[in-house]
């Protein structure tokens, strides 16, 4: 009995080695490649590791494209995309848990049902939209969009722990004559400060990486984002994989610090939505 | 007092409704009431025209659509399928009392993190002429010619499969221990002292309790599934010959690079039908998750 729990454990710490290296290998590749010289890059079998490490493609990547700019928009995008998610979400949050309005769960159903839709049955008559009103290549644009499309998400997380709040604290404010907007601002939103906290991580980091929409509205460098951006090193083969992966890491270092820092918010964010899913 | 909460109520779910009803409702409707018409960017001057269901009737008769409708059904059935035999199997692997959790937690996130076009890109160079899969296969005398991984119709779709399963799977994982760190000890305690095999246990306990997580979880996915567009934009942009080509991808090329809005608008509608089918199936599971 004692031995075969021993062949498990090992066999478990073999198959744990094995697991954590398919999920980090390709991004280590990746990594190790950004540092590779040229000449490391062309060798058959495939280096696995850099010969001398080497910023030159760091350089190339910052030179062909500009890529700083396309980091700095996609900040301000998803900076501005968070902030109106995640208000938009809190109040409506609010109304839904602590209100009698009426059809609430028509509206739940609706926001679900909606967070289903495919975004191409958008993307036209937005571009259109956009385009009339001059919001095409701009960061709030693209910002709005992309904000709304985190809302039933941020809607059904943010209800889901507010019902779990109890009341009784309200309560004794609204005794102290407090109004509803106060007792949201000064009593519920920093009961709530961590799971807001969680689900702007999530909104954040969905925002990042939205392709098709950032593809589409901000065609041009002025507002483009860094994933849209990353692509267009690859429009030419001649570009060699070392400036792609160190463009890349440019791409992803905000988000790898942020899953790395608040890893715990993050699962947090990710399990609980799900428990309540 | 009361009245008044509740037009507070009604005020502070304004700007949700509004942001919904301008930028997701709107644009839907109209998208279904333009697959009706003729609508070309080349000749916007001339108006649109209606053509009642002639749109539909040409999607029908579209091989390439098609083509890009069954290749993302099986792309969607294949990678959910995968996602979900391999994510159950990580879920329960992180439900047990044993060290190196964090760790895998950690782990798990990265592929999740990461946007699709960096986990394509990675995976490009992986299956490359020259790159780590060929010569790994080499290695091991499996092939003698490098294989043209990007360059084959069938090739590249398992790449892009490959491509997709390591990116969400982590991610379907964490939806599942969600939904089995919920489920009582006490049940499979029970079932031991009853001497209930673990195979017994998992089929008897775990997938009844879970199933309603696990449902909707895979709604999810199976939706975004039917979306995918970066991650083929950056492993083959469609090729080879337009083979990987998605109904997305197609629909945003009929949209956007032959301005054919009437035809785009139709394929999008035609998408639409397909989720809500799709959804019609997991309505219970959406159900229980309303009533929460």
């Amino acid at each position: 009995m004692k031995r075969k729990k021993k062949a498990g454990t090992i066999g478990y710490v073999i198959f744990l080695s094995l697991f954590l290296f398919v999920m980090i290998a390709p991004m280590l590749y990746m990594i190790s490649a950004s540092f590779m010289p040229q000449s490391d890059l062309n060798m058959i079998p495939p280096r696995l590791l850099p010969s001398k490490a080497t910023l030159e493609n760091y350089a190339r990547a910052l030179a062909q494209q500009p890529i700083i700019k396309y980091v700095y928009n996609s900040f301000i995008i998803t900076i501005i995309a968070v902030v109106i998610c995640v208000t938009a979400g809190s109040m409506a949050s609010y109304a839904l848990t602590r209100t009698n309005i009426r059809f609430k769960t028509t509206f739940l159903v609706f926001v679900l049902a909606i967070s289903l839709l495919p975004t191409i049955t958008l993307i036209n008559p937005i571009f259109k939209m956009y385009s009339n009103m001059g919001l095409l290549n701009t960061h709030i644009g693209l910002a709005v969009i992309i904000s709304v499309l985190d809302l039933p998400m941020t809607i059904w997380f943010l209800t889901a722990v507010l019902k779990n709040v109890p009341i009784s604290f309200e309560e004794s404010a609204k005794l102290d004559g407090a109004n509803m907007f106060q007792i949201f601002i000064y009593i519920l939103l920093p009961l709530l400060k961590a799971s807001i906290f969680s689900i702007s991580i999530l909104v954040f980091i969905g925002a990042w990486n939205r392709f098709l929409l950032s593809q589409v509205l901000n065609q041009f460098e002025d507002c483009r984002t860094v994933v849209v951006g990353l692509t267009l090193y690859q429009t030419t083969h001649t570009i060699p994989f070392g400036v792609v992966a160190a463009a890349a890491m440019i791409t992803i270092l905000p988000l790898l610090l942020m899953v790395l820092v608040f890893q715990k918010n993050i699962l947090g964010g990710i399990m609980e939505g799900g428990v309540k899913e | 007092m009361n009245k008044k909460s509740t037009r507070m109520g009604y005020l502070m779910l304004l700007p949700s409704v509004l942001l919904i009803l301008v930028l997701i409702l709107y644009p839907t409707v109209n998208t279904i009431y333009q697959s009706f018409f003729e609508i070309r960017t080349q000749t916007a001057a001339l108006g649109p025209k209606f053509v009642g269901f002639r749109n539909y009737v040409k999607a029908f008769q579209d091989e390439h659509f098609w083509d890009t409708l069954w290749w993302t059904l099986a792309f969607t059935a294949v990678s959910v399928a995968l996602e979900l035999i391999i994510g159950m199997g990580l879920a329960l692997l992180m439900n047990r009392k044993i060290p190196g959790q964090g760790l895998i937690r950690t782990a798990v996130l990265i592929p999740w993190g990461i946007p699709t076009v960096v986990s394509g890109i990675i995976w490009t160079q992986f299956f490359a002429q020259n790159g780590i899969v060929n010569s790994t296969l080499a290695a091991f005398n499996l092939i003698k010619e490098p294989l043209s991984w990007l360059g084959n119709e069938w090739l590249a779709k398992l790449s892009i499969l490959i491509a997709d399963v390591w990116k969400n799977t982590p991610y379907m994982s964490l939806l599942l221990l969600s939904g089995l760190l919920t489920i009582s000890r006490d049940y499979y305690e029970a079932a031991e002292i009853d001497g209930a095999g673990k195979f017994r246990q998992f089929t008897h306990i775990t997938l009844p309790l879970i199933k309603a997580t696990m449902s909707v979880t895979v709604l999810f996915r199976i939706i975004s599934a039917m979306r995918v567009y970066d991650l083929i934009v950056a492993m083959t942009a469609g090729g080879p010959a337009g083979r990987t080509e998605t109904v997305s991808m197609y629909a945003v090329n009929t949209y956007f690079t032959y301005g054919n809005t009437g035809y785009g608008a139709t394929l999008s509608v035609l998408m639409l039908i397909i989720s809500v089918g799709i959804s019609m199936f997991f309505v219970d599971s959406l159900k229980t998750k309303g009533s929460v």
